[in-house]
């Protein structure tokens, strides 16, 4: 018996031995180690060693702590408990006990919190409805913090009273409708009263019309925002999903030349792919004979990819694919054709629209910032206005409020001369998720309609309508009947 | 007649205890040994999804710090030893599954109701012993198809546990949303089909195959909380189905439930139009809230069980945490706006969400105060179990808090999608079910394995995990309460987010030490099993039905005839007995107050040979007939 649980305890410290080594010895550079590429030693960046030694001896600390646990337990605890017969730690005091230090160094750890971070948290507010919002929070702060310190204090309290002790019972209690309906009671009333306050404060902000609101379009996309003014017609353009081109139309507005060259390159396109289609067969006898000169060994993932390509033409998902697009490019073309002639869609109203890459403000101005989002839900956060709104596919959705603090004024309060308002994506949209953000200056109407006087009109008001013409366009090969069939019902889901 | 002949060979193998191998271990149909596979199966994913959120915890602190080691583990999804960006929204949404479904789900869930059910109703296995295999196997083929999503090209699913669509509509919206996400919707229709044969089994179990004197109102809390478990699993994992399925369709079949409007670079403007994204949350959701009672009313209770026998006192207002339990299972199939007050949704509904929202504390509040007069005057015995359940309880306390904040539509416009919301799940939900999951295991490790673990590695387990678990989570509140958006990949990029660098750096260090501690549990564990000192029939001296059959197991859990049950099962320390406990089953004409004493004194609710024929029970019957296997 003796023999064996020397053996086990001999593995076990063996096992943690080691690792105890490997984390003294291997200083944190081991693991971390710089860029291969960069020639000269690196100076670590932005990585400063007390961070470092944190790492190395949080996991020191860690291993000797565990192997001191298992030496404890499997050697001596084990070997003197059976010698004495009598325990050697007694656990319902040390419990009892840790539960009361967990307390009172949990309360330190809270106010610390409270105090180091605090001025971090929800900083002044930058907006109208900011403060109720706040406002709001405290009231559910100081009840929720009372109940937190009250429950959590109790606990640990009751658990360290009460602990075990031989000879006592335990009192036989387990009911009392009177206590029962008074903790009842007192949290109904407490949450009507969050309710109620929470109700008012949420209908302000959400259901109360801002008649003098000045709107804003914010569109949203992988990766990033655009926002567009209405320029001095006061009237956003239509817009439409069918109509983006990135290079020329980024937010798909209705400018009718603009739409008539994407749809042109749009129908070149379906020709060059009804040709690749037919031409299929020819074209894996090129690939053949250009795969026939290369080799695998000198050129590694283009070889294999041609192949793979030679393979899905064959296996005739090439075909597929290609009749997908040609039948999605076909359905967009028809939707363009659809509306081409509609004076509600192309009225000219998108002409002197503003597009840009910042969003400026008025302080004081309300603002409803109307959201489209071209691709996946997004959501636009700005804390500093407490306001977020999500910015989804196919539906306008709209958040409005008014800022009543300039950056300039932020900076000086924040006492930071780089404070910058932004407005941050806070729906996960795909890998560059985190670094979709738009920045917002908020500032007098002076700077504002200097600024917004050098933003540039979509449609250049001296030479209106000269987009340019893509140059594949002129070879097309498409059936210009197909191309001009209008009698399709205008079917598609407008914008705005 | 191969019915009759499996029958036949199975009868035999029951009477001689010599069943095969593959019998006994892997196909078995026997619900201790489904237990114990669910639990082995949950631990096994529980880790795997610990160590990712350790890989994503090493890039949140060191965004900017290249770990040559992880290129070594991990290969091009670190290149150069940074954690690739969409590698790392990988690692978040599959670490989120696996906690979610897979670890406090089906591990706590399938486990302790599998072993609890049968023994605590006194039933010689559940309803259908057939179809709880089947549950076990559709979960271990689902946690494969999950697993086998990292070795896809273009890698596991991304677009965060909720799976939102477009996003993960769109093969082309992001790599995730290929192959993996695919495999991620067959890994949850897989699983719903095992939640759902599992909960059909629990519900009919518990109604029809309670032994004699076992009335409703004398069922250990534990018993009532998987009861209303299995009930909103039943009710909301279809209408996930439903909108996986519709997913699904969307992805392949080029319908547009979910699609409107979309211009997606590399492809250009989509033909779907009409659907709606917003459909997909409300259908996600109304699994999506019912889902975090499924995770946290099996951990409440096991707490309920595990605090009132080492209190040594009644749990205190048994009907008050029954009527609790039903009242949240109610209010939690109509809050499930609360997760979409901001997504365009109409703002009148919005309020309509927060006041059902808000009514659900009030349950919650009651369940908490419980607990605190169970504790108060009792006789407490500190097992590592009842650590846990206290930790359950003050996680409970601190994330249930956070949920007040969160349910106010006012506030949640700035808290929606912030780390506020991460601090809040984690722990009201992650905690706290983790920790009433560790009490179970260690309450109920003498009943699966028969030894009992060790208590001192138990302590440094619970402290450890119980102070890191709060150093992680707690400071995420400041982070959210600041504007950090989650699902962050990196904070560097951002000058305003460099001061939390700090915090996540403290964070990271601590979500190690949870780690390391964890090391201390799985030790502990698989050593016992093989190595544990042996436990006696009833080790905490417990009043339940469970601990009045053999240490040893054997089929249909009682040698002899199933024992009656005479009283309550909380009524410890009575005055009127010198020992402090006084089980179910010991004869005895006083019925005991510790809750409203029951009138069905007379009429058995089942008997072994002549099931009464309720609805359930004809179902059931006709099923076994069709299945050939007989609960035994
Ligand atoms: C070792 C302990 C754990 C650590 C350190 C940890 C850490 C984290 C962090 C930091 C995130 C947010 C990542 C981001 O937003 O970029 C996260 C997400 C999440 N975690 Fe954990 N977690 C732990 C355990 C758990 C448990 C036990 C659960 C069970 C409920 C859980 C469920 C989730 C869920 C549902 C998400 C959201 C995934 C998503 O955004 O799609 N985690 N975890
Ligand atoms: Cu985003
Ligand atoms: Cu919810």
């Amino acid at each position: 018996m003796k023999k064996m649980m020397f053996g086990w305890s001999g593995a076990k410290l063996l096992l943690w031995a080691s690792l105890l080594l490997t984390s003294t010895l291997a200083p944190l550079s081991v693991f971390a180690q710089a860029d291969p590429a960069s020639d000269v030693i690196p100076a670590p960046k932005e990585f400063s060693l007390s961070t470092a030694d944190l790492v190395y001896y949080a996991y020191w600390l860690l291993a000797l702590l565990v192997l001191l646990v298992i030496v404890y337990i499997f050697n001596i605890g084990a070997a003197s408990e059976k010698l004495t017969g009598r325990t050697v730690i007694n656990w319902t005091k040390v419990n009892a006990w840790l539960s009361i230090i967990f307390l009172v160094a949990g309360s330190a750890g809270v106010a610390y919190e409270l105090v180091y971070h605090g001025k971090l948290l929800l900083p002044e507010a930058a907006s109208a409805h900011g403060d109720s919002i706040d406002n709001m929070f405290n009231w559910t702060f100081g009840f929720t913090f009372a109940v937190f310190v009250i429950t959590e204090v109790l606990l640990f309290w009751f658990l360290f009273k009460y602990r075990h002790k031989e000879g006592r019972k335990a009192a036989y209690y387990f009911h009392n409708n009177q206590l029962e309906v008074i903790w009842t009671v007192i949290p109904a009333i407490v949450l009507t009263f969050l309710v109620l306050r929470g109700y008012s404060t949420w209908h302000k902000i959400t259901q109360t019309p801002e008649p003098k609101a000045k709107q804003i379009e914010v569109f949203g996309y992988q990766f990033g925002w655009k926002a567009r003014y209405a320029g001095d017609d006061n009237k956003f353009g239509e817009s439409n999903f069918n109509f983006i081109d990135p290079a020329t139309n980024e937010l798909g507005l209705a400018i009718k030349p603009t739409v008539v060259a994407l749809r042109d390159t749009l129908m070149a396109d379906t020709g060059r792919l009804g040709n690749d289609l037919r031409n299929l067969s020819s074209m894996l006898k090129t690939k053949a004979d250009q795969l026939a000169k290369m080799s695998l060994a000198a050129d590694g993932k283009a070889y294999t990819d041609l192949e793979r390509e030679m393979e899905d033409i064959r296996n005739g998902n090439k075909a597929s694919e290609l009749r997908k697009m040609i039948k999605r490019k076909g359905v967009q073309i028809q939707r363009i054709n659809a509306t081409l002639d509609s004076k509600d869609v192309f009225n000219e109203a998108a002409n002197d629209d503003k597009i840009t890459t910042e969003i400026h403000l008025v302080k004081g101005q309300p603002y409803t910032f109307r959201y489209r989002a071209r691709d996946v839900i997004h959501s636009a956060y700005m804390p500093y206005f407490r306001a977020q709104m999500n910015v989804v596919p196919g539906m306008m959705t709209s958040f409005t409020f008014t800022p009543t603090k300039t950056t300039k004024q932020m900076q000086d309060e924040l006492k930071n001369p780089e404070f910058n308002f932004y407005l941050f994506c806070a729906k996960i949209c795909g890998s560059a998720h985190y670094n979709m953000k738009i920045k917002i200056v908020v500032e007098s109407e002076a700077e504002y309609n200097a600024w917004i006087e050098k933003q540039k009109r979509v449609v250049d008001p001296v030479q209106p309508a000269t987009p340019v013409a893509p140059a594949e366009a002129k070879d097309t090969t498409a059936n210009p009947k197909t191309a001009t069939n209008r009698n399709i019902k205008p079917s598609l889901a407008m914008g705005f | 007649m191969s019915t009759a002949a499996a029958h036949g060979a199975h009868a035999d193998a029951h009477e001689h205890h010599h069943e095969s191998f593959i019998r006994k271990y892997i196909f078995s149909t026997d619900h201790k040994m489904i237990s114990r596979q669910f639990l082995i199966t949950g631990i096994v994913m529980g880790v795997i999804g610990m160590m990712m959120s350790i890989l994503f915890r090493l890039q949140l602190a060191w965004p900017d710090q290249k770990f040559a080691i992880l290129e070594f583990f991990l290969g091009r999804w670190a290149k150069g030893g940074v954690l690739d960006a969409n590698f790392y929204m990988a690692l978040v949404t599959i670490h989120g599954t696996i906690m979610v479904f897979y670890v406090l789900t089906a591990g706590l869930s399938g486990t302790f109701s599998n072993l609890l059910i049968p023994l605590q109703c006194g039933a010689r296995d559940m309803a259908s012993p057939f179809l709880n295999m089947l549950s076990y196997w559709f979960f271990f083929l689902s946690s494969v198809v999950l697993c086998w999503s990292f070795f896809v090209e273009t890698g596991p699913a991304s677009a965060g546990w909720t799976v939102y669509p477009p996003l993960s509509a769109l093969e082309k919206a992001m790599p995730g949303s290929g192959f993996g996400m695919t495999l991620w919707l067959v890994a949850i229709a897989l699983f719903i089909v095992s939640a759902l044969l599992g909960g059909v089994n629990y519900i009919s179990t518990v109604l029809n195959m309670r032994t004699k004197g076992m009335s409703m109102n004398r069922l250990p809390l534990t018993i009532w909380a998987f009861f209303f478990t299995a009930i909103l699993g039943l009710l909301s994992f279809p209408v996930l189905l439903g909108a996986a399925l519709f997913l699904i369709f969307d992805r392949s079949f080029g319908t547009s439930f979910y699609l409107s409007d979309i211009w997606l670079n590399g492809v250009g403007a989509l033909e779907n139009v009409g659907g709606s994204p917003i459909l997909y949350q409300h259908l996600f959701w109304f699994l999506g809230h019912p889902e975090v009672y499924i995770i946290l009313m099996p951990a409440l209770g096991i707490t309920s069980e595990v605090i009132a026998t080492n209190a040594r006192k009644p749990i205190f207002g048994y009907t008050a945490m029954v009527i609790s339990l039903m009242g949240i299972s109610v209010l939690s199939f109509i809050v499930w706006g609360h997760h979409m007050f901001i997504t365009g949704m109409n703002p009148f509904l919005g309020s309509v969400f927060m006041f059902l929202t808000l009514v659900i504390a009030v349950p919650s509040a009651v369940k908490v105060f419980n607990y605190l007069t169970t504790l108060w005057r009792g006789n407490i015995r500190f097992t590592p179990a009842m650590l846990f359940a206290i930790g359950l309880v003050s996680f409970f306390i601190s994330g249930g808090l956070t949920g007040i904040y969160l349910g106010n539509a006012a506030l949640d416009i700035n808290l929606h999608d912030s780390y506020f919301v991460v601090a809040h799940f984690h722990l009201v939900m992650g905690s706290a079910a983790i920790f009433g999951m560790f009490s179970g295991i260690y309450h109920w490790f003498p009943k699966m394995f028969g030894r009992l673990m060790n208590n001192t590695l138990g302590y440094f387990h619970f402290w450890l995990t119980f102070i890191a678990a709060y150093l992680v989570f707690f400071p995420m509140h400041f982070m959210g309460l600041a504007g950090v958006p989650r699902r962050y990949y990196a904070f560097s990029v951002l000058p305003e987010f460099n001061v939390w660098l700090e915090v996540n750096q403290l964070i990271t260090v601590a979500a190690i030490m949870a780690g390391f501690a964890q090391v201390l549990f799985l030790w502990n564990f698989f050593y016992s099993i093989y190595r544990g000192k042996k436990s006696g029939p009833n080790p905490w001296n417990s009043n339940t039905l469970e601990w009045s059959t053999p240490v040893e197991h054997i089929h249909g859990n009682w040698p002899g005839e199933i024992p009656t049950v005479y009283r309550g099962p909380y009524e410890y320390s009575r005055e009127d007995r010198e020992e402090d406990f006084y089980p179910q089953h010991i004869p005895g004409d006083d019925e005991g107050h510790g809750h409203g004493a029951p009138k069905t004194k007379t009429a058995p609710v089942h008997t072994e040979e002549a099931p009464a024929a309720t609805g359930g029970n004809v179902l059931f019957s006709a099923l076994k007939k069709v299945l050939g296997f007989s609960p035994r």
